[in-house]
């Protein structure tokens, strides 16, 4: 008899002789316990596309909306991008629409900058003080004033330079943090951007690519990922990573390469040696690209597995296997990442791993790479013209700031010295949603609304073969007395009239939209183009048909790429800090939404704080516990961050993910975790400069006490899977 | 009834033994006064709790039983001295049972009442308790007969009930004594709850039969109440709970504690009542024995649970035993300690049996390591349950800890009063016992006094 | 393939090989069920809320190491330990299969809890909390929980009410995958099959026959509704 069986009988003859006197009512007991399935019904739900922005991703979503409010994002089946899936960034959007902390109407600075403390003004009153702040800088080619943005696609793009082409001297910086802007330093960044077949390769190698955490389109390298592991009947996609940590994406794969900070690279020249060695090259696609066999020959025949082996730090079996493996599994596809992009011999080294994927033949082929080259308009900017303008900042050349779509004080290490430029500037005006660490400084700030709230055009920037137009609209009515920025623009246009109101005579962002959309979508220019554009809104956006293949042109010959360099001296800084984005936060943007605080980190499983993660070795010889409250020092700066002790990890890399350590951004961002970036230290001398943010030397030190680390797995019982039988 | 004059007049046997029920002193006050404040901090941080939300607690996912549930199976575990205790010694005719039935029994009651509220106050939802009672309400909807808290309800609510019966039975003669020496408005009360009994021949055998079949009834409650108990652990699948030893050895546990407790009861009253002349070290050199053997058992038990448990090695059992072992060394030593070697080597003496003092020693500490051994058998194993990416750990929080100490002060407080305004002394039986003739007889080396004439 | 409603089994089929450890379920089921927010202190003393967790274990020493994730939800016990030691009924079993939660019965004595081997109960341990207007965003489709009351995954029962709901309107049975759970749907690589496990066509009765297929703590009885699938290449052997 079985254990539940045996209670039941128990139970039951315990309960007749209890009930013997009333068992009439007892009968009804289970139909009343279960509710009737032709009960209540719930209330019906409308649902409506539009687009994330949690990410510069574009995925498609559907949000629910039943009795005016929002109330959950899901993922756009129709969406090519997505095909229905989201992430949990995607989902948490939600909460910024009804955030506590969102700011509600115009605000003066009142108080000291950086205190916080403002008046709350008259939408009339914002705009006159922008039209005024604007005034002085129109038809002037001094340079006077910037406007801050994140890289812009499609109308916000156009709609921009419309606004700024009459702003002759205004800088126009388009940038932020992990924007991958190696990409287009690549040998092949001048195709478009990559989409990676990840579902019908073979065989995948990731150079630092956490494809499915942060790296250009998660969700949908993510779709392809769990097609590549399952969805064929014979065929199991296997997966190699290489790089120094131990991320959610190398935990995934099925071997793990331990590879030294900034020597990915030397694998993928092994994999050239072999392929040619065995004559298993591309020998068509080297042509298309100029490159000459013998010549690659040369460059990589040093790189047997006992030197790959040796310049990598992974033992020479593994490297042997996967050399193996990628030359005899086809098709085989390589992926070059943020983390061999941010070390200091970059250039080089992301020009190894696509010299493989050329010599595999992987353009435009089945399980390979294809490039859609954008037609829309794209402004983005590098971190060199970043340094130019913090330049100018420093030297008192800016009188004015517009600050949109960004969060340079927090996302630029001090070391940058972009906090101490951005001070002498005289007037920053915001157009934040939030009370965030730069919208703190500013001296106006005219809110925008929530994406939720909001009209827009969203361009994939990777991930889609065909050309897509992803569409935003407001799904509800703004829930504050905010304003859309490019409503603000187009405000602003007409309050300072001339040739500007003239050139921008659109009375909305959406009438301006409609009229930038019908020039890049065919079909809004035929028949009823209103219809058309609410049929597009309907389905999410604009799905164009597949693009040409892109065509390659003649490669410079790769070159070998020097040892990485790394900041400060190493007898002082003895370890390698590396600063990856959060998959919950990716560079801090999300972190004042409280679903993302408490989702716990896929690896230190870590909810509401950062951490420093810290191979076990290598605590137990500085002493160092789980949960210990560390310093850790750079040339740069000194920050504490409670320790995980992290298996996968170099013992002379110590890690911390970005996204906390915010001075503002509502309650639940301001002052929780600690910003990494204080330890960035700058390379000097790099030809290409930008964040490298895995080329600094730190020092650890513990300090003996408890850290504010709460993490949701159990550290020993973390390494007990046995007892699962898993 | 043999009115035969022995050593002491009938009346000044009286006297002595009713001295607990004199009017209060000052110390007496101070010492209710106390009590009661240490109640009312109990009830202030059951207001939070309720008020609040089981956040105020220690309790957690996966330690979702606490010191609520501990307190509970330690009060229940007390609760065995009395009732079980005087009915095994009733029908085995232990003449010198006597003098601590009274005192045992009272115990029972208070302790299973203390008991009863820790369910209660352990409840997350504690304002809708009722749902758990059988009781017709128009959605015909019952609780679940199948659950132990189901049966614990039931065995919990006849185990208050049936010993309060056994208790106020057996004072009856005792009632109408104190009826017959008060006055006024006590005279009414003792005289009602005394129910007309007068002493004549036929009530004494019908309370005689009466004591006997009750004696008989409340050793099974009893026995299934701790069983029960036990089962609410036993009957799941949490590793180190999962345990078919747990019924018996529950029930042992549950002795061992209470015997413990009657003998600290015994010290206690004696000395405050100035009873030396009634309990006699006599008395406590029997306790101390049975209270020697139980220990016996318990640690049989407790052997055979663990060495089962090492010898066995399942991964998920030995990990949770390891946890214990671990991080609840300096307790697991305490318990070893006060359960097994203190008491077993101690009680072995006849000094120390007949040793006050030892003997306070020796009971407080078992039951402090019993207390510890609830602990441990509760924690440990919900610690590190089946699942370990969520294994956790277990501290009291200060409203758990006072309300766990109030129950402490209650019980007192409760005792208190009832030494107040009942006999603490049975004194129809030891009067009975004091007229008997007493005979003394050779066993072994020992001279044992025992009674002829008892039937 | 078209089924009625009486010879529903819901099985949900997860799959080791697509799970990357990503937490898009984790949000969802938080988005699609009112689960009331915890903060830092509450994670630390164990008492987060969320219906599904991301079970990350390590295995092996650098350089060998591995970290292996398993989503873990409430397994729909066909023999359900949670259930016969409820005093109340709160938790209780469908003719669907589904161990079901009813809140308002529920008194709070925890028993459940720990009579769940998979630890997937989760306690109101206060009254929830939304500071204004981040209320708004709670589903009317579902109830909010107050303290004292325990709750967990219901295999998105709301889901499977409306899909019934919209079947009969159009006067026919469910479609196989017509019912998503939150988690299922949002789960990027789609390690997530939810369906009626007594359809043996459907796709999750197909999935449960694979080889790689286990269940958790098979040798306790439980029978639980959620099937695993073992991640497996080479470096995964079984
Ligand atoms: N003074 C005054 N009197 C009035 C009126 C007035 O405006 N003022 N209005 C009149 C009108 S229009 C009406 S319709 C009547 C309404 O009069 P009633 O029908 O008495 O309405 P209520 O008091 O709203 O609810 C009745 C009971 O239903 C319980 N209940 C709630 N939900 C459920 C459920 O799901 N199942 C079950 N079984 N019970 C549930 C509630 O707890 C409550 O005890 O009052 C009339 N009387
Ligand atoms: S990947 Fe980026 S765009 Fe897509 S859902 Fe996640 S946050 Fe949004
Ligand atoms: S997994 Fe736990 S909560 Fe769910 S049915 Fe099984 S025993 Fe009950
Ligand atoms: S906590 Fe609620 S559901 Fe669980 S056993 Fe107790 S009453 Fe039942
Ligand atoms: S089935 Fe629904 S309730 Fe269960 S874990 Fe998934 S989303 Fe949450
Ligand atoms: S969403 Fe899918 S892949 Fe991500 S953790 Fe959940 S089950 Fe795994």
């Amino acid at each position: 008899m079985k254990r539940r069986s045996f209670l039941q009988l128990s139970g039951m003859s315990l309960a007749t002789s209890m009930l013997a006197g009333c068992r009439k009512g007892n009968e009804k007991l289970l139909p009343f316990l279960v509710p009737p399935d032709d009960g209540i019904s719930p209330g019906t739900a409308n649902y409506y596309a539009s687009t994330c922005r949690q990410c510069p991703a574009g995925c498609g979503i559907l949000v629910r909306v039943s009795e005016g409010r929002a109330k959950k994002i899901e993922g756009n089946p129709r969406h090519p991008l997505n095909q229905g899936k989201l992430c949990a960034r995607g989902q948490a959007m939600l909460q910024e629409l009804y955030h506590p902390d969102r700011i509600k109407q115009p605000l003066a600075r009142s108080g000291p900058r950086g205190s916080g403390e403002y008046t709350p003004i008259s939408w009339d009153a914002a705009l006159q003080q922008l039209a005024e702040d604007l005034a002085p800088y129109r038809q002037s080619s001094s340079a006077g004033m910037a406007l801050l943005t994140a890289p812009l696609r499609g109308s916000m793009a156009t709609l921009t330079q419309d606004f700024l082409r009459h702003f002759p001297g205004a800088t126009h910086l388009a940038w932020e943090p992990l924007h991958p802007e190696w990409l287009a330093e690549g040998m092949l960044g001048e195709l478009g951007s990559p989409d990676y077949d990840i579902e019908n390769t073979q065989y995948l190698l990731s150079f630092g690519a956490d494809f499915l955490e942060s790296h250009l389109s998660p969700v949908r390298y993510g779709q392809g990922f769990g097609q590549f592991r399952q969805a064929r009947p014979t065929i199991r996609g296997r997966f190699s990573y290489i790089g120094p940590r131990l991320s959610m994406t190398a935990a995934s794969a099925d071997r793990w390469l331990p590879a030294k900070s900034g020597s990915e690279w030397a694998l993928a020249l092994g994999i050239a040696r072999r392929l040619l060695q065995t004559n298993r090259q591309d020998p068509a696609a080297m042509q298309a690209a100029g490159l000459s066999a013998a010549e690659i020959a040369n460059l990589v025949a040093a790189f047997d597995e006992a030197k790959v082996a040796e310049i990598t730090g992974v033992n020479l079996a593994d490297i042997r296997t996967t050399i193996d493996e990628a030359v005899s599994i086809s098709p085989a596809l390589a992926i070059v990442g943020e983390m061999v992009a941010w070390q200091s011999n970059a250039p080089a080294a992301i020009a190894a791993v696509e010299l493989l994927n050329v010599m595999l033949g992987n353009l435009n082929k089945a399980g390979g790479i294809y490039y859609s080259p954008t037609s829309s308009a794209q402004l983005s900017s590098g971190y060199g013209d970043l340094q130019r303008l913090i330049g100018q900042m420093e030297q008192g050349q800016l009188q004015l700031a517009l600050v949109y779509g960004s969060n340079p004080v927090y996302s630029l290490p001090p070391s940058s010295q972009f906090q101490q430029a951005f001070a002498k500037v005289p007037r920053i005006v915001s157009f934040a949603s939030f009370l965030d660490d730069t919208s703190r400084q500013a001296d106006l700030i005219l809110p925008g609304h929530s994406n939720l709230e909001s009209w827009g055009d969203i361009i994939p920037p990777a991930g889609v073969r065909s050309e897509v137009i992803g569409l935003m609209q407001p799904v509800v009515k703004p829930l504050h007395d905010t304003l859309a920025f490019p409503d603000l623009l187009l405000a602003a246009a007409k309050a300072l009239g001339g040739e500007l109101a003239q050139e921008l005579p659109q009375n909305s962002y959406l009438e301006y939209l409609e009229t930038d959309l019908t020039k890049r979508i065919p079909a809004l220019s035929t028949g009823d183009s209103r219809q058309q554009l609410d049929r597009l809104l309907q389905q999410g956006g604009w799905f164009g048909p597949e693009s040409e293949p892109a065509r390659l042109g003649r490669l410079m010959p790769a070159k070998l790429p020097d040892e990485a360099e790394f900041a400060g001296a190493a007898e002082q800084f003895p370890l390698q800090l590396q600063i990856y984005p959060s998959i919950n936060y990716y560079d801090g943007r999300s972190s004042h939404l409280p679903w993302l605080q408490q989702l716990p980190d896929p690896m230190s499983t870590a909810v509401w704080g950062s951490w420093l993660e810290i191979n076990p070795q290598t605590a137990a010889q500085l002493g160092i516990a789980q949960g210990e409250l560390v310093e850790v020092s750079s040339a740069a700066g000194s920050i504490q961050l409670p320790a995980v002790l992290y298996p996968g990890l170099r013992p002379e890399v110590v890690a911390c993910p970005l996204g906390q350590g915010h001075s503002g951004g509502g309650r639940y961002a301001e002052g929780r975790g600690t910003n990494p970036l204080q330890l960035l230290a700058q390379l000097e001398n790099l030809p290409q400069p930008r964040l490298n943010l895995g080329a600094t030397r730190v020092r650890i030190k513990p300090l003996a006490q408890a850290g504010a680390l709460a993490t949701s797995g159990h550290p020993e019982g973390s390494y007990r899977r046995e007892l699962l039988g898993l | 009834m043999n009115t035969r004059d022995k050593t002491y007049s009938a009346a000044r046997m009286n006297e002595a033994m009713l001295s607990s029920m004199q009017p209060p002193t000052l110390r007496w006050y101070l010492l209710a006064l106390v009590l009661g404040a240490v109640v009312a901090v109990g009830l202030y941080a059951f207001t939070v709790q309720l008020t609040t939300g089981m956040v105020v607690t220690g309790i957690n996912r996966p330690v979702m039983w606490g010191l609520y549930i501990i307190s509970f199976v330690f009060w229940v575990g007390l609760s065995h001295s009395g009732t079980m205790v005087s009915a095994i010694l009733r029908l085995s005719q232990a003449s010198w049972r006597r003098p601590i039935l009274r005192g045992a029994e009272a115990m029972t009651v208070f302790s299973i009442a203390v008991a009863g509220l820790f369910p209660l106050i352990h409840l997350g939802r504690n304002w809708i308790f009722y749902y758990l009672i059988p009781y017709p309400s128009q959605y015909g909807l019952w609780p679940n007969f199948r659950s132990p808290l189901l049966f614990d309800m039931v065995a919990i609510n006849t185990y208050i009930i049936g010993s309060g019966i056994f208790l106020y039975i057996g004072m009856l003669p005792d009632l109408a004594l104190v009826r017959d020496r008060s006055t006024g408005w006590r005279r009414k009360i003792y005289g009602l709850l005394a129910i007309g009994w007068r002493g004549t021949a036929e009530q004494w055998r019908v309370f005689s039969r009466g004591s006997t079949l009750l004696a008989c009834l409340i050793i099974p409650v009893a026995v299934s109440v701790h069983s029960i108990v036990a089962w609410d652990f036993a009957v799941t699948l949490v590793p180190g709970w999962h345990s078919t030893i747990f019924a018996p050895y529950f029930v042992i546990g549950a002795i061992t504690s209470g015997v413990a407790a009657v003998i600290t009861l015994m010290i206690v009253i004696r000395k405050a009542f100035k009873l030396e002349e009634f309990l006699l070290p006599l008395h406590f050199d029997n306790m101390s024995k049975l209270l020697l053997a139980v220990c016996l058992l318990w640690s049989y038990f407790y052997f055979a649970e663990v060495f089962t448990t090492w010898y066995g090695h399942k991964p998920i059992e030995w990990e949770w035993f390891s946890y214990m072992h671990d991080h609840y060394g300096l307790a697991l030593f305490i318990m070893i300690l006060g359960n097994t070697i203190v008491p077993i080597v101690g009680l072995c003496f006849r000094r120390v049996r007949r040793s006050t003092a030892a003997l306070l020693g020796i009971t407080l500490l078992v039951n402090v390591a019993m207390f510890i051994e609830r602990f441990l058998i509760v924690v440990p194993s919900l610690s590190h349950k089946n699942i370990p990416f969520i294994w956790g750990s277990y501290t009291p929080s200060w409203v758990e800890m006072s309300i766990a100490l109030a129950a402490f002060a209650l019980f007192f407080l409760l005792y208190t009063l009832f030494t107040k305004f009942f006999p603490i002394l049975a004194i129809t039986d030891v009067r009975e016992q004091e007229e008997a003739l007493i005979g003394q007889q050779q066993l072994g080396r020992a001279r044992v006094e025992t009674l002829v004439n008892e039937e | 393939m078209t089924t009625e409603a009486k010879d529903i089994r819901w099985g949900m089929v997860i799959d080791l090989d697509r799970c990357t450890g990503c937490g898009a379920c984790v949000t969802a089921c938080q988005a699609e069920n009112n689960i009331a927010l915890t903060d830092q202190q509450g994670f630390a003393q164990g008492r987060n809320l969320q219906w599904l967790r991301i079970e990350r274990y390590w295995e092996g020493e650098f350089p060998h190491v591995r970290a292996r994730f398993l989503p873990m939800l409430c397994q729909h016990c066909d023999d359900a330990p949670c259930e016969p030691v409820c005093p109340v009924y709160a938790s209780y079993h469908t003719a669907e299969g589904l161990n079901g939660q009813v809140y308002n019965r529920c008194v709070g004595t925890r028993y459940c809890a720990n009579n769940c081997p998979y630890a997937v109960r989760v306690f109101n341990f206060t009254d929830p909390s939304w500071p204004e207007p981040l209320e708004q965003q709670l589903s009317p489709d579902i109830t909010v929980r107050s303290r004292g009351v325990m709750e967990k995954c219901s295999f998105c029962i709301q889901r499977i009410r409306r899909g019934k709901e919209e079947a009969k309107l159009e006067n026919r049975g469910l479609r196989d995958g017509e019912v998503q759970p939150a988690c299922a749907q949002t789960c990027p690589p789609g390690a997530i099959s939810f369906g009626n496990l007594d359809d043996p066509n459907s796709r999750v009765a197909r999935m449960a026959r694979s080889p790689r297929r286990f269940r958790l703590f098979e040798d306790l009885g439980t029978e639980p509704s959620v099937i695993y699938l073992k991640g497996g290449g080479h470096e995964h052997p079984g």
